[in-house]
This record gives structure tokens, sequence and C-alpha cells, in this order.
């Protein structure tokens, strides 16, 4: 439970990171984001997902277009704009960054 | 039988009953609040609606068209409390969610020291610091009781003081920050209801004789304002906290003010009566004693005219009206300063101690004249 507190601030930071890594690859919709995050330690909720996107989107780092669903109404797929893709580039370098420092530093056990 | 509320959400009819309706409109409605000066908020709260509407329909088939109150609350807990992006979370669980949101907005929501008048005993000082601090205001009061007889007394006078400079809560978002709550309509309207079976009782038990009083009282006062210009206007409704807190100590001070200048000027008349002058400055021949005095009289008129102008306007800055207990403890200060700066003019200024000498005996001590007699 400690850790967990302690990372909360990171993961909530990550969470846009991995949002952008989970677009990036496909064609997704809401509930299919929310499907692959579960499993994770950075499992959420529409409530907190649907802020987040329509930010994102206000940022022109993705976008969306709707498309007929087999059950119910359209739905919004979203995709990565060039400049989403450009930011995704700098942030998975920064994170391998990170990753390195982090190893550098001290040994874990 | 229970009523059915047919809701529209995002162009979906869906079939609630009454409870859930109220969860939902709830939900919606924070998510209202908390995403306000959000560019997207309609966008959000759309597909919010919509996500919505795809849950309930997981909980419909040909046999069950109502959306049951117990199915939308698992809805809304799936679908998480709508936090602006700012916020924007990956927590885990759903309960150290909220309880992480409960406390953000209880941090969020300032906490503000104000005299509490619901429930108070004298003037809602302590209850204003139980509320503050958090803690029961019987705590408080035996602190202050036990105070008091520690000190003699002389904490009576910090709460004299208390009470002119905490503002007093008069609204009802002044009463959440006393407690430092956040303030939404829900709680309005909770507070609303108790505070009104609260006032009915109170008026009905308290208010009963003095109402008439009060009500003469006002009527003179309304008068009085129309014709006293130098009063300026009563700028109570909109005034901040800060205002409000240095109006309060202001008073306090104008109070001291007038005390001292009372005594100046008493002790200049004594002084004109016993030796002709004010102390080592003797009058012109020309102006005969009781023209001093009466010069006398019309410059403190002149000075404190404006004080005591001043001192009302904080007074109305402050608590709003002059109420009872605090213009009777306005009345004790004024009383308790005037003795002290007699005393300290007596103990540090020979010219006085002198003058005060050269009263006659029975000036001085009346009581002893008495038995003389």
């Amino acid at each position: 439970m400690a850790t967990d507190e302690k990372f909360s601030s990171i993961r909530k930071g990550l969470l846009e990171f991995l949002l952008l890594r989970i677009i990036s690859a496909d064609k997704v919709y809401v509930a299919e984001m929310l499907e692959r995050l579960s499993a994770t330690q950075f499992a959420t909720q529409e409530g907190t997902l649907y802020p987040l996107l329509s930010k994102l989107r206000r940022e022109e780092l993705l976008d969306y277009d709707w498309r007929e669903s087999d059950a119910g109404p359209p739905r919004k797929y979203y995709k990565l704009t060039a400049k989403g893709r450009t930011q995704l580039a700098e942030l998975n370098r920064y994170w391998k960054r990170i990753n390195t420092t982090i190893e550098e530093l001290g040994h874990s056990e | 039988m229970n009523t059915v509320i047919t809701v529209n959400l995002n162009g979906n009819a869906y079939q609630l009953d009454e409870q859930g309706f109220e969860s939902l409109r709830a939900y919606l409605d924070s998510a209202d609040e908390r995403l306000a000066g959000n560019p997207d908020k309609a966008e959000i709260l759309s597909d919010i609606e919509q996500a919505i509407a795809d849950k309930c329909r997981r909980y419909l088939n040909p046999h069950k068209s109502v959306v049951a109150a117990a199915d939308l609350d698992r809805i809304l807990a799936e679908m998480g409390p709508v936090e602006s992006e700012t916020g924007g979370s990956a927590a885990n669980s759903e309960r150290q969610r909220m309880a992480a949101d409960n406390s953000q907005s209880r941090k969020d929501a300032p906490r503000r020291l104000y005299q509490v008048r619901e429930g108070s005993m004298i003037s809602g000082v302590c209850n204003g610091l139980a509320a503050y601090f958090n803690v029961d205001v019987t705590i408080v009061r035996i602190v202050f009781v036990a105070l008091t007889i520690l000190t003699g007394g002389v904490w009576i006078l910090a709460y004299i003081l208390m009470m002119f400079i905490i503002p007093d809560a008069t609204t009802s978002e002044e009463r959440a920050a006393a407690h430092g709550e956040p303030f939404n309509a829900q709680q309005l309207v909770d507070g609303a209801k108790e505070r009104y079976a609260e006032f009915r009782q109170q008026s009905a038990r308290w208010h009963e004789g003095w109402r008439r009083r009060r009500q003469l009282r006002r009527e003179k006062r309304a008068a009085a304002a129309e014709r006293a210009f130098w009063r300026g206007e009563r700028a109570h409704e909109d005034v901040g906290y800060a205002t409000r807190v240095l109006a309060g100590f202001m008073v306090p001070v104008f109070t001291l003010i007038g005390a001292a200048l009372f005594v100046v000027v008493i002790i200049a008349m004594v002084s004109l009566f016993r030796t002709g002058g004010i102390f080592d400055w003797a009058l012109p021949n020309e102006i005969p004693v009781w023209g001093a005095i009466v010069i006398l009289a019309i410059v403190y008129q002149a000075v404190h005219m404006p004080l005591r102008a001043a001192s009302r306007a904080s007074y109305e800055a402050s608590v709003g009206q002059r109420h009872g207990w605090l213009a009777a403890a306005d009345g004790l200060l004024w009383l308790g300063f005037a003795a002290l700066f007699f005393w300290l003019a007596y103990l540090f200024i020979p010219e006085v101690r002198s003058l005060f000498e050269s009263v006659p005996f029975e000036w001085r001590h009346p009581l002893d004249a008495w038995h003389a007699f």
C-alpha cells in the first residue's frame, strides 16, 4: 500500500505517455483503452480518461473519427497526429534515459 | 410500485427509478462542477453520458426495461468520478481514489476562522475555534473557562477582543469555510434545512420578546442612518474576509483612541478649571475660562465625531449589525481603556499627578466626604 501511494503521482504522470503508446499501435476506442490498462498498475476509469483524452486532443497530439460499431451507436476511434508521434518518440527516448539512470544509480535487490 | 423517470443520455432514452435518477443527477452535477472552465466540457459530458448509456444497455433485456438504482450505482462506480484533467490520475482502487478525492477537495477549500453563531453560548468564538481546529466545542469552552480562572479573569478581555476581531460567519459559504468544508449545492440545501429548523426553534424561544424592541431600534437606526452623512455606505455585504478581519481589529483600536482622547480632554478640562490654563500653557487674557472650555468641547466633538463614524463603519463591516453583546462589550472596553489611561497618566505624568492632588479632598474621596456629613 505504501509503495502504491508513493508512486501514485508517477503513475498519474505516466498515464498520458501510456495512452499515447496504446493509441500509436492501433486506432482504438475508449473501452479498449480501459481494457488494455485494466490488467496493469495503470487501471483507470472513464471519469479520468475522457477529460484526459480531450486535453490531449486540445494539445493536438491525437484526434478521433467516428466509426459505426456492430452493436450500439457509433464510437470515437482515437489516433495519433503527426505532432503526437513526434512527442511520443521524444517521451520514449526520455523514458529510456530515466530507466538507464535508475539502473546506474545503486543496485536493485 | 415505484415511479420511473425517463432520461435522455446523449440521445439515448433510458428508464430509471427515482433513486437511480437522483444518483445519476448527482454524478453528472459533480462532473459538471469539476469540468468548470474546461473548454471541452460539453464534449466530455456527452462522452460520459454516452459511456453511461452503453453501460445501461448491459443491464437491460427484453424482460427488464428499467435500470435499477443498484445497477446504476454499479455503473457509476465503474465510471469513476470525473476528474479535471490537471488532477487526472490512474489510482487503482475506487476507494483509494474516492478517499484521495475527498481529502483533496477538503484541502482545497480554505478553512478560515469565523465566529459561528449557530449553537453558540455567547458570541460564537468558541464555536468558531472548535470548527477551525476540528475539536468538540465543549473542549474549547472548558479550556476557555480554565484560562479565565487561571488568569484571574483577564482571559475574558481576550474573549472580548476575539469577539471584535474574528468576523461573523454570516453567509453559507463562510459557515462552510469555518469548518473547512468544500461548498456545494447539496450541503447548502442540507445546511439551510438544518438552520431553518434551528432558527424556528430559537426564534420561538428567545426572540419573541425582543422582536418588537429590535424592530423599533432598527427603524430608529435607519432614520439615523439617513441623517448621518458621515457614516458612509454599508459595505458589509461585499467586503472580503481580510477587510472584515481588519475592520474587526480596528473597532477596539478606535475604542482605544476614543478613550485616550476622552481622558486627555477631561484632564485638560480639570486643568482649565483648577489653574486657568492647560498645564504650563496659560490662557491668553482675552479668552475667559468658560470660553476655553466651550472651545475645548467643540474641538473634542470635531475630533470625536469622525472617529466614532469610522468606528461605526468598521463595526458594520466587521459584524454587520450592532447587536447587544458586542455593544455592551465595546462600552466595557471603553471604560477599561479610559480607567487604564487615567491610571497611566496619574503614574507617569507629574503634572497630572499634581493636578489630581490639587483637587479638593472631597472630590477625590467622595465616599469619605459622604461620611463626613
